[in-house]
């Protein structure tokens, strides 16, 4: 127990995993016995998700969210791999520099370009998804790159590698599991974007606009009800991903502190 | 005295200078690493260059392996002396890195894909190197799982498997246990008697164990000029090239324990003190 608040402490997994259980279970005490009914109870948000779930689509809204954002993901991957990889080349790094910058524009700007750009709603959706998650991404993938040492690339020229193989060797397949973690904390933005996108461009539906439906009449139940399905539906992605890492990844995390 | 001569230049320094932001690192750095012979055995060359912390033997690594262009003067290596360019030395530099992505195996066989293109024999040498350097066990090992030691003896595998004979060491035996040293020097030797050709040039700045392994010693430090001044950058000056084959003490087994020895590598430190 001591060993819990002590400082770097190493705990026991199952002490931890023990740990970790009280104090899920301690929030729901509070939830549940708290007197100030700032919160809505336990009892009316497992109403309320019941009733989304069986009369309002939330299972069909959350599957339609879900696919467009790994759509917007998948595509907004290739093109922040791609300007940031393009680094590599002074030329490109302007259009590295200006992307990342780009991650100041407001959504809903971006949204009137958009919209003047291409045709459908969908199209409107999933281009100011792709723009906005890439030039996050591309931020977090080129300070992966500049982790890169001098003694990274020279180990791999001294191999006779070549500029580009070397390259190739250190920074594209050696930070390739570094990647995928700028992609995992990235996927996050996109639920933040997602709920309010789909209130401006309402024809889709989605699990967005249901919560903007549940806030406009004030249904604080259902609210909160689809705040959990959208946490639950994060954490689990961020299994997912890790599986991803472990699996594809073996060697990555066996350097880092425990 | 152990007969030996002198054939072709393999490595030489010709006037070597370094200049960052008009500060002088290095200054008129000549050296000529020959190869040597002992009739009737194969042996290779280990020299050594001495220089304090700080004195710029980084960059004179890594000017030697042809990662950096120097100031002015130039490296030739090979038989043909032709001037250097990355992948022609080998460098083990002193965090042994290694591609954390692959395995020990795979990081073999990148560096082997070079000098051998047919995969069957980039395979048996990979393996050949495996099993000399006791690596075989941890083939399937990611470069995280292995020690130091075994980190030290892949990079310089994998230095072996791609280079042409030229092997250069930066502070090889930089935080190192006495057992641990031991081993390094034990894979310096089989490296230097594997092939007549094959050079090991160290960096250090542990003067006994250098100077007990090589069979050429540089020392780099700084030099005065008339009024006493110190000149700027590192150099080697003529009174610190030591041939110690001519000096009867290269290539004993047991050189530290001779009185000899120790008396030289007290007059070297007298050396390393003065010049300051």
């Amino acid at each position: 127990m001591k060993s819990l608040f002590l400082l770097n402490g190493r705990v026991p997994r199952t002490t931890f995993a023990l740990m970790a259980a009280a104090q899920g279970a301690g929030l729901l005490l509070l939830w549940l016995f708290y007197p100030l009914r700032l919160f809505p109870s336990l009892s009316d948000v497992l109403r309320a998700l019941a009733d989304l779930v069986s009369t309002q689509g939330l299972v069909q809204e959350l599957w339609a969210s879900m696919t467009t954002a790994l759509q917007a993901l998948g595509t907004a991957t290739v093109l922040a791999l791609l300007i940031s990889y393009l680094t590599a080349l002074p030329f490109f790094r302007p259009l590295a520099y200006a992307a990342s910058k780009m991650r100041y524009l407001t959504l809903t700007g971006l949204t009137f370009f958009m919209a003047l750009m291409v045709s459908s709603g969908h199209e409107v959706k999933l281009s100011v998804l792709i723009f906005a998650t890439t030039v996050y991404l591309v931020t977090g993938m080129t300070s992966v790159i500049l982790t890169t040492t001098q003694q990274e690339m020279d180990h791999a020229r001294t191999l006779g590698l070549g500029e580009w193989r070397s390259f190739w060797e250190v920074v594209v397949l050696g930070k390739l599991d570094d990647m995928l973690e700028v992609v995992r904390q990235n996927f996050a933005i996109i639920w933040t974007m997602i709920t309010l996108v789909e209130t401006l461009y309402q024809s889709e539906g989605g699990i967005g606009l249901l919560l903007y439906k549940q806030n406009r009449y004030l249904h604080l139940d259902g609210v909160v009800a689809i705040q959990l399905v959208i946490l639950a539906a994060g954490a689990a992605q961020d299994y997912l991903f890790g599986l991803l890492r472990r699996v594809f990844f073996p060697y990555s995390g066996l350097a880092s502190a425990q | 005295m152990t007969p030996y001569f002198y054939k072709a230049p393999v490595l030489t320094l010709d006037n070597v200078s370094m200049q960052f932001a008009g500060e002088t690192i290095l200054r008129d750095i000549s050296a000529q690493v020959l190869d040597v012979c002992r009739p009737g055995m194969s042996q290779g060359q280990v020299v050594g260059f001495y220089g304090r912390s700080g004195m710029g033997k980084s960059v004179l690594c890594r000017i030697m392996a042809g990662l950096m262009a120097p100031s002015s003067g130039t490296v030739l290596v090979g038989q043909e002396q032709h001037e250097v360019a990355p992948g022609a030395v080998g460098f083990v530099q002193q965090q042994y890195p290694l591609f954390n992505h692959r395995t020990l195996h795979d990081n073999l066989l990148v560096a082997a894909a070079r000098n051998y293109p047919d995969v069957a024999e980039a395979r048996r040498q990979a393996a050949f190197y495996l099993e000399r350097f006791q690596l075989t066990a941890h083939r399937q090992k990611y470069p995280a799982h292995l020690s130091g030691g075994q980190r030290q003896r892949a990079a310089i595998a994998q230095q072996l498997l791609c280079s042409d004979h030229l092997i250069l060491l930066d502070e090889p035996f930089s935080g190192l246990d006495v057992a641990m040293i031991d081993e390094v020097k034990q894979i310096i030797l089989e490296v230097t008697t594997m092939d007549e050709l094959n050079t090991v040039v160290i960096v250090s700045h542990d003067i006994q164990t250098t100077t007990a392994l090589a069979d050429r010693l540089w020392l780099l430090g700084h030099e005065r000029d008339a009024s006493g001044q110190l000149l700027p950058g590192a150099t080697i000056s003529p009174q610190h090239q030591y041939n110690l084959a001519e000096m009867g003490l290269a290539w004993h087994e047991n050189v530290e324990a001779e009185p000899e020895f120790n008396r030289f590598v007290e007059h070297l430190k007298d050396e390393i003190r003065q010049s300051a």
